[in-house]
């Protein structure tokens, strides 16, 4: 496996990259919604905003899951 | 200003010692003892020591070495805090005061009556990990939280104390029966041969998951900043050794800002497994 090297390199930040745009949309929306919900009902803002940001974590930690997979892999790389 | 001359102290070090460079800027470094790929990150203090002491132990310990300065930190704080009460606070204790206030009123916000338990626990716990994460911006400061053993040790304390919550609120019994789901009838019942264990796998993801997060987000944002160190000394090769030019200063924004996120997640998830925990008549809102 003489490609193994490069192989790794080329998908590890693509397969970063392509979880931070699943992050992203998930993020979004999350946020998105929050927003219009605030604005629909200021009174609720910080019942909201807890929850929001709570959501933001799991999604994101999805992310961060790979991010940990890509420095496992970039120390493969050596 | 002074946080300027604080990154501009931070870059002209490096730059000043070149074998450092290889820990701003790649770390593969020859004795590099980090078993998580090693992600690249600025050299604290105790690096120093390292490599004029060459002990060969020390810089694996120095994400302990930092929480234990951190907590140092704190407990101090606290001491002065405590000490000279007075009725009419002076500035310190009114910040202090503050802080303390924020934190109880934002449990009491999603636990209700039983904030008063828990927030000496879960409020120390937020002012921990978020002075942790900002030691990684001070210059010749390290975040303990980049390293797995911190984030996973303080995600299994809250894992432990959530379970002795539950134990100790609910009972053996009543513990058990929040695990397989408070099966009332038949069908319920049934289920709790698939409900039983799926809870045990819920409850052991809680702590990785926890930990996972905090640790990858503070990796990454201090990753960030010493890349960007690494670059900014990287173009001006031309310009006399110490100088470099600070690119990383809007990532030390970006970097309190997500300290603090991350600090808020982890209380108000390490709440919100407690609050689960807890008898659920008492808190049907």
């Amino acid at each position: 496996m003489e490609h193994f090297g490069s192989m790794l390199a080329l998908a590890a930040p693509l397969g970063l990259g392509l979880a931070a745009v699943g992050s992203a949309y998930g993020i979004g929306r999350a946020v998105g919604s929050a927003m219009e919900a605030m604005g629909r009902q200021p009174e609720a803002a910080g019942k909201i905003q807890v929850a929001m940001i709570i959501g933001a974590a799991f999604i994101e930690a999805l992310t961060i899951y790979v991010f940990i997979a890509y420095f496992v892999a970039m120390g493969k790389l050596g | 200003m002074l946080v300027y001359f604080a990154h501009v102290l931070a870059i002209a070090l490096p730059k000043a010692m070149p074998w450092l460079m290889v820990a701003a800027s790649g770390g593969h470094g020859d004795d590099h003892g980090d078993d998580h790929g090693g992600p690249g990150h600025l050299p604290s203090l105790v690096f120093y020591i390292e490599h004029y002491l060459q002990t060969g132990w020390l810089e694996q310990w120095v994400n302990v070495i930092y929480a234990f300065v951190t907590a140092v930190i704190l407990v101090v704080l606290a001491q002065v805090a405590y000490r000279k009460r007075e009725m009419m606070p002076g500035p310190f204790q009114n910040a202090v005061e503050m802080v303390v206030e924020g934190l109880y009123n934002f449990f009491h916000s999603i636990l209700g009556k039983d904030a008063m338990r828990y927030t000496p626990f879960l409020g120390t716990l937020f002012v921990y990990i978020l002075i942790n994460n900002w030691m990684g911006m001070i210059p010749l400061g390290h975040s303990p939280s980049t390293g797995l053993e911190i984030t996973l040790s303080l995600a299994l304390l809250v894992f432990f104390y959530a379970q002795w919550t539950g134990i100790r609120r609910l009972g053996v019994v009543g513990y058990l029966d929040h695990l397989a789901g408070q099966p009332r009838d038949a069908i319920t019942w049934v289920m709790v041969v698939l409900m039983f264990p799926l809870h045990i796998i819920g409850e052991l993801a809680k702590p990785m998951s926890l930990a996972l997060r905090l640790f990858g987000n503070i990796t990454g944002e201090d990753t960030l900043i010493a890349v960007f160190v690494g670059m900014g000394i990287a173009i001006t090769p031309f310009i006399a050794e110490f100088v470099g030019i600070p690119l990383q200063t809007p990532f030390y924004f970006l970097g309190l800002l997500l300290s603090t996120v991350q600090a808020l997640v982890f209380a108000l998830l390490s709440t919100i497994y407690i609050l689960l925990m807890l008898p659920h008549e008492e808190h049907e809102h």
